[in-house]
């Protein structure tokens, strides 16, 4: 499903450039559940994003189901977005101007979701978080566990084929992160979505089927 | 998705409250303004534009170039308009018109109407349409006559008006007229007013010029072939003026002169200086206005566009979220769009309902006669509403569309300054205070010009002289007057003049401009008729000779020139040359008065002759009071000359009121420019308070900063005003050349001029310095105060 080939990433720093990623070659098939393991700036996030579309390698070819992704045009990136893609930020990331609900509710307008299903998946959602008590609240009347919860929400919603889910339990409690692990875990079991996720626990990782170390923009063998 | 773009659209405008109001009060004054400017340019420039025939109507006149004058004249003479459509393919038709009050008698109640004396053409050129009767026949008659509805209204009542008799006043004389149709009202921006419409033939000095080829009279339309061009009727046209202006070429000719007749195109008779129709208006200032409505919608768009970029920029991680879950460029853009259009749309409400508010008050200062009707030409309705559409995409999808360009990670982590935009919304704050301070130096230099007229010396006193327009009053009303006013303690003395001073009530001016021989050399000089004690009556001063004097028989062959004709002259001393100023008898110089301003201060004094004539030549009564209560004085006067002349229709006035009068184009114009540039400054402060707002939460945490590390106020403050204050400066260089050469343009229009002033620039240039530092500092010190840990803390 992801295929990465010499992926590189770097910036320019100065007059030289300070390499994130180097010669990257990874292949993730449809079903996994993969963890993304490594020291804090070794790169993760920039591997994830470049899997999300949201970055573009400095070298080295990508291949989204089959699909090399530096070929494709606007239109088709934005519709990998909108059906094949769910993506959890690191820092929440949600709208400030738009409620819970309203946050929720986005990706699917963008799906062009009629508005009666629009409703019964986002309440279904809500419910399946615990945060129906919250949905008319605003990002910033939240606490830092809850926007994430909702970032979670957001990216589950549209029930993409892969999730990209950036430590997406870091705010969290550790019961809280159980159940989103399970939550995971069982829609990689039960509807077959490949599930990226970057983490720094050990026991996140034990739920998915791999781990990959990285180290200085390498992947450890 | 549309309700939710509206929805957060919405959100944000409450949210944002300094960002919205200063967006819909910006936008809506602007918008206001800029409709009630163009509103007026618009009527000044569709003036007369309802006549069918409108594209074949012309009105003729007379230019008349000499060696050392030209002259232009609209009076024609009376055999012209039977002679060109005799005589010259492609004249259609041909109509003479007279205006004048004529007093009209109905029952037991008198009026005085508005009279147009046209010739039975008149109703087939012009588009005055007829609600009763036939055009074929209602002017067949010589003693028929077409009334308005609103005349028919006041005449008659309910009454049936066609077929009535109504009496009018003509040279002194009732005579029954019939009324045989009623046209509708006619429009007001109609440059040919009436009341009534009578035969050509009913002029009171008709039987004087019937006829003569060399007594101009009345200005005459033609109404030409469609195939047929004004500049192709102007040449087949000279061979008439060779056959029949025998008399007039021969006296040209002696000055080595020309004298040809021209056409003036009816639309243009408005905004044209020639035409007898002419209202007065600088043909430069409806553009003027239009520029300054574009000007100030510019600034106010400005606004509009800086502060939806910055504000874009802040939302950059909504951007950017929206893009990783699906959104297109163009959906984004749309989005913000839809947010602009909110703006825009509660703007243009807001300002139709100013205009509203406004127009009546409006119309009464800037004295203009300005409808919301106009908008029901649909292209002008098109007009407003791609403009309206323009702006908002502008202002709302040109900032979204940069941001949506842009790479999604980079824009999520807010490493999207306002520093990003700051080329171009610095150069944007720079267009905005340029503007600002044109205007503002434009204001200076146009006020000082007008006190500098208002003030100048005319060389003649203005300040206790009543004048007061003789109309058609009997031509003994002069002598009556005297006598009456006699017995006034206050009057000091009386006299009569040919021409007014100024500008009277009665809105006329003129002159007579005549050439002769002296000593086989050609003169040219300005000819005015008076009566005794001219040169009392106004304090003229008299450096050789005398004045006109009854003491003297021969005072009737007498004239007193001023100092420049006695220069033309080249006489030391002037005082009894005589000089042939109509081949018959020769007139002596018997004084000579200082040169003093007969004329506007538009113009340079030019060379004078005054002579007397029988009383009927007079126009004007003036008359010199001594009082310490000039209203009481002026009063009495206009009393006793209503007992003299029960029928007198225009008023008395004070000279200096007249002349002061004769520049209220500029007085009006100067007003518009100075609301303009108050509005101007007021919308620019708003903008830039607003940015300053969003610059200032934008750098809250280095503020903080700052000030932790020991930082002072004023410090602060300080440095956060530079920046603004900076680009100011920038605008005062650019905008003081500018000023300056649109000042020296509109300056050459007046002879007397004041200089132009460096200082002014100056003045302009720190006072808006000062305003931009005080709106920058209400920000800058609220932030330098606030708190560093509240600062420090968010995030
Ligand atoms: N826009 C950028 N310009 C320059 N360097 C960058 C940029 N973005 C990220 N980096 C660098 O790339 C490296 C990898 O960053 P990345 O966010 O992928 O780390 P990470 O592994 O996710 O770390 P963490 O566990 O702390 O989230 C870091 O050293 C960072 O400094
Ligand atoms: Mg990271």
């Amino acid at each position: 499903m992801i295929q990465l080939q010499k992926i590189s990433k770097h910036y320019p720093v100065g007059f030289g450039k300070n390499d994130i990623l180097k010669d990257i070659d990874l292949t993730i098939n449809e079903g996994e559940f993969v963890s993304i393991m490594g020291p804090s700036g070794s790169g993760k996030s920039t591997l994830l994003h470049i899997m999300g579309l949201l970055e573009e390698p400095s070298e080295g070819q990508y291949l989204f189901e089959g699909e090399r992704v530096d070929k494709m045009n606007e239109k088709k990136r934005t519709q990998l977005h909108r059906g094949s893609i769910g993506f959890v930020f690191q820092a929440y990331h949600l709208i400030d101007e738009l409620t819970v609900y309203e946050n929720i509710e986005t990706p699917l307008l963008y799906k062009n979701i009629p508005s009666s299903e629009r409703k019964s998946r986002v309440a279904d959602v809500l419910d399946r978080f615990n945060m129906v008590a919250k949905k008319d609240l605003f990002p910033s009347q939240l606490s830092g566990g809850q926007q994430q919860l909702v970032g979670i929400a957001r990216a589950i919603i549209g029930e993409p084929r892969v999730i990209l889910a950036d430590e997406p339990t870091g705010n969290l409690h550790s019961d809280q992160a159980k159940i989103i692990m399970q939550l995971f875990k069982h829609l990689n079991e039960q509807d077959k979505i490949t599930i990226i996720q970057v983490t720094h626990s050990d026991v996140n990782a034990t739920y998915g089927n791999r781990v990959i170390q990285i180290r200085d923009g390498h992947i450890q063998p | 998705m549309l309700t939710s773009y509206l929805k957060i659209a919405w959100r944000n405008l409450r949210k944002q409250k300094v960002f919205a109001t200063v967006n819909i009060l910006g936008m809506s004054t602007a918008l206001c303004v800029a409709l009630l400017l163009s509103l007026t340019a618009y009527r000044e420039w569709t003036y007369d534009n309802f006549h069918e025939n409108g594209n074949q109507i012309y009105q003729l006149m007379t230019e008349e170039h000499g060696s050392f004058h030209t002259k232009k004249g609209t009076s024609m003479v009376e055999p012209l308009a039977a002679t060109l459509k005799k005589e010259v393919p492609g004249v259609v038709r041909t109509t003479r018109i007279g205006e004048v009050n004529m007093p009209v008698r109905y029952g037991a109640n008198h009026y005085y109407l508005e009279a147009q004396m046209v010739d039975a053409d008149f109703l087939q050129m012009f588009t005055f349409p007829l609600v009763a009767g036939n055009k074929q026949d209602a002017l067949q008659q010589l003693n028929q006559v077409i009334i308005t509805q609103k005349t028919a209204a006041s005449l008659f009542k309910q009454e049936e008006p066609v077929g009535k008799t109504i009496e009018v006043n003509l040279g002194g004389k009732w005579q029954p007229l019939i009324v045989s149709a009623v046209a509708a009202n006619v429009p007001d921006n109609s440059g040919l007013q009436f009341d009534l419409l009578t035969r050509f033939e009913n002029a009171p000095d008709y039987v004087e010029i019937k006829g003569k080829w060399d007594a101009a009279s009345y200005p005459l339309f033609v109404q030409l072939d469609p195939a047929v061009t004004g500049a192709l009727f102007e040449r087949s046209v000279i061979p008439i003026v060779h056959k029949y202006y025998v008399e007039k070429l021969t006296d040209i000719k002696k000055d080595e002169g020309t004298l040809v007749i021209k056409t003036i195109g009816l639309k243009d008779t408005h905004l044209n200086p020639d035409s007898s129709y002419y209202s007065g208006l600088n043909q430069f200032y409806p553009w003027l206005m239009v520029i300054l409505a574009t000007m100030i919608i510019g600034i106010a768009c400005i606004n509009f566009i800086n502060l939806s970029i910055a504000r874009a920029f802040g939302r950059s991680s909504e951007i950017g979220l929206r893009k990783s879950l699906g959104a297109m460029d163009s959906q984004l853009m749309i989005q913000f769009w839809s947010e602009a259009f909110l703006l825009c749309f509660f703007s243009f409400l807001l300002s139709i309902v100013f205009t509203v508010l406004v127009l009546p008050y409006y119309n009464r200062v800037f004295g203009h006669d300005v409808a919301l009707s106009l908008f029901h030409n649909p292209w002008l309705l098109l007009g407003a509403l791609t403009a309206f559409l323009t702006i908002t995409l502008l202002a709302g999808g040109y900032p979204a569309w940069k941001v949506a360009r842009l790479n999604i990670v980079q824009v999520l982590k807010g490493k999207l300054g306002l520093s990003k935009s700051s080329t171009m919304r610095n150069g944007l704050i720079v267009v905005q205070f340029v503007v600002a301070i044109v205007l503002i130096s434009c204001t200076t230099i146009i006020w000082q010009q007008l006190n500098f007229i208002q003030s100048a010396s005319l060389g003649y006193n203005a300040i206790q002289v009543i004048s007061i327009p003789i109309d058609n009053a009997p031509s003994n009303a002069l002598a009556a007057m005297r006598n009456s006013l006699a017995q006034l303690p206050e009057v000091q003395s009386v006299t009569g003049s040919m021409l007014n001073l100024g500008l009277g009530k009665d809105g006329s001016s003129g002159n007579w401009t005549r050439g002769f021989d002296y000593k086989g050399r050609p003169v040219s000089t300005q000819n005015i008729i008076v009566d005794y004690d001219y040169a009392k009556t106004l304090d003229l001063k008299i450096v050789a000779g005398r004045d006109f004097s009854r003491n003297y028989g021969t005072d009737s062959t007498a004239v007193v020139i001023n100092e420049l004709m006695a220069k033309q002259l080249g006489e030391k001393d002037p005082i009894g040359v005589e000089l042939m100023m109509n081949d018959k008898v020769p007139l002596h110089v018997i004084g000579v008065v200082k040169d003093y301003h007969f004329e506007s201060l538009r113009k340079k004094i030019d060379p004078l002759v005054m002579t007397m004539k029988d009383a009927s030549s007079l126009g004007y009564i003036f008359i010199k009071v001594q009082t310490n209560n000039p209203v009481n004085a002026l009063k009495k006067i206009q009393q006793t000359w209503r007992r003299i002349n029960p029928l007198a229709e225009h008023d008395a006035s004070f000279l200096d009121e007249n002349t002061q009068r004769m520049y209220r184009h500029e007085q009006r114009f100067s007003k518009i420019f100075m609301s303009g540039a108050l509005l101007a400054i007021i919308i620019s402060c708003m903008g830039l308070f607003a940015i300053a707002v969003l610059v200032m939460a934008h750098r809250q945490k280095e503020i903080g900063v700052r000030k932790v590390l020991g930082a002072s106020v004023s410090g602060i403050v300080l440095l956060l005003s530079k920046d603004f204050l900076r680009l100011v400066l920038v605008a005062v260089v650019i905008a003081s050349p500018v000023a300056w050469y649109f000042m020296h343009r509109w300056l050459q229009g007046f002879e007397f001029r004041v200089n132009i002033h460096w200082w002014v620039f100056v003045i302009a240039g720190v006072l808006a310095i000062c305003i931009a530092f005080v709106t920058i500092s209400l920000q800058s010190i609220k932030a330098a105060l606030a708190n560093p840990v509240n600062s420090l803390n968010r995030e």
